[in-house]
């Protein structure tokens, strides 16, 4: 049970970070970081307070074949949202069905005109959160069950056209979930990527992303039947 | 584009580009902290193949959740530590932490005091050292041990020969003490 009192909360994330806690404790709290942004926020200012320690550590070079052995293992089953989306829908990877089916259902209960282009943002647990389509100049952002923005924290949206150096705003994401926006400098196009990230209130201050990538798909074409 | 992207600070952006799926920038990330963050695993672990193991480990749960990491919330050095540190804690706890306590090579440096000039080669460390030297003896070597070598409560409470119900108490007020000092 990850308690609700903050002096507990904040006794439990330090023990956490310290390590003693025992493997069904830290276990449990590794999962509750995943899905409580203020236990993760917690948890990480107890990282940061300890950080200096690391250096009681003498550094060692790994053994030298560890490199390859980590790229083979990222090799079979890319864990990468970001990689999976690459490849538009081509590729047969076990999340991508699920996303479809799911998707397949969505079109069918809103006979809505078939966009141009989409994609489906997913969380890093590769539950579908967002469904971005394109139609026209237009690029429309619905929420697929989306849990909400920490209250101090605004979701800004993005897109960076194939080539392009930078990715352009599409705004700042309001609490219904619900956006669309005609951008003047971009044409929505196959193989955009839309990302969505972690602002502070009122957007990024400096015009690029500032906040960690929440979510993140590229666009391809829509299935026409 | 070339670039100078030796300072740590470009870990930050590395870790976006590793978020869009970027596997040379995961190369990039590995290269410049490999050493460091394997010393750290095999602080833990005083095993360089458990080390290894837990460092591949690691950059798979690196690769997965580099879109996670928040600069507001902290350096990219100590996330990555802090991943490697659970990836090796996780380990430890799996094998039911039999790591003996009494292995000559734990925790002599780190107990020396000199050792905790190493921690202050930063203005966030100069203060920790600062605060962990205003805690009793005993509480602080808790810390450290535990923090530096993954040892549990019951292994802290071995080498320094103090009851296990103590040795709680005792950590959880140093860390209480650690966060007022810190604030």
């Amino acid at each position: 049970m990850i308690p609700a009192d903050p002096e507990a909360r904040d006794a439990l994330a330090a023990e956490y970070a310290l390590g003693t806690l025992e493997a069904r404790e830290a276990a449990e709290v590794a999962r509750a970081v995943e899905r409580d942004p203020d236990l993760a926020a917690t948890v990480a200012r107890w990282e940061a307070r300890f950080a200096p320690l690391t250096a009681l550590a003498t550094p060692e070079a790994p053994p030298p074949d560890l490199w390859s052995r980590i790229e083979g293992a990222l090799d079979p089953a890319p864990r990468v949202v970001a990689r999976r989306w690459l490849d538009g829908w081509k590729l047969g990877a076990f999340g991508a069905t699920a996303v479809a089916a799911g998707l397949a259902a969505f079109l069918l209960l809103r006979p809505a005109p078939q966009p141009q282009f989409m994609t489906v943002l997913l969380t890093d647990r590769e539950q579908p959160a967002w469904l971005v389509q394109a139609e026209g100049g237009d690029i429309r952002l619905s929420s697929l069950n989306t849990r909400p923005a920490p209250p101090d924290r605004a979701l800004q949206l993005w897109a960076l056209p194939q080539g392009a150096a930078a990715p352009t705003s599409l705004g700042l994401i309001p609490h219904d979930g619900r956006l669309t926006v005609r951008p003047t400098t971009i044409r929505p196009s196959p193989g955009m990527l839309i990302e969505i990230t972690l602002e502070p209130p009122g957007g990024s201050p400096t015009g690029r992303p500032t906040g960690p990538v929440q979510f993140i798909g590229r666009l391809a074409p829509a299935i026409r039947s | 584009m070339l670039r100078r992207m030796d300072a740590a600070t470009d870990l930050g952006p590395l870790l976006a580009a590793v978020a869009h799926g970027d596997r040379a920038a995961l190369r990039a990330v590995y290269e410049r902290q490999a050493a460091r963050l394997f010393g750290v695993a095999n602080a833990i672990l005083r095993d360089r193949d458990a080390a290894a193991d837990a460092l591949q480990d690691a950059f798979l749960r690196i690769a997965r959740r580099a879109g996670q990491y928040d600069p507001a919330r902290g350096p990219a050095e100590a996330w990555l530590a802090a991943i490697v540190r659970h990836a090796a804690l996780d380990a430890v706890r799996a094998r039911g932490r039999e790591i003996p306590t009494d292995d000559p090579a734990l925790g002599d440096q780190p107990v020396e005091a000199d050792a905790l000039e190493r921690v202050a080669a930063s203005a966030e460390g100069r203060r920790l050292r600062d605060c962990l030297a205003a805690l009793e003896e005993k509480n602080r070597t808790g810390i450290v041990l535990a923090f530096v070598h993954g040892l549990s409560h019951a292994q802290v409470a071995a080498r320094l020969d103090l009851p296990l119900g103590t040795v709680k108490a005792w950590i959880r007020r140093g860390l209480l003490r650690l966060r007022e000092c810190l604030a």
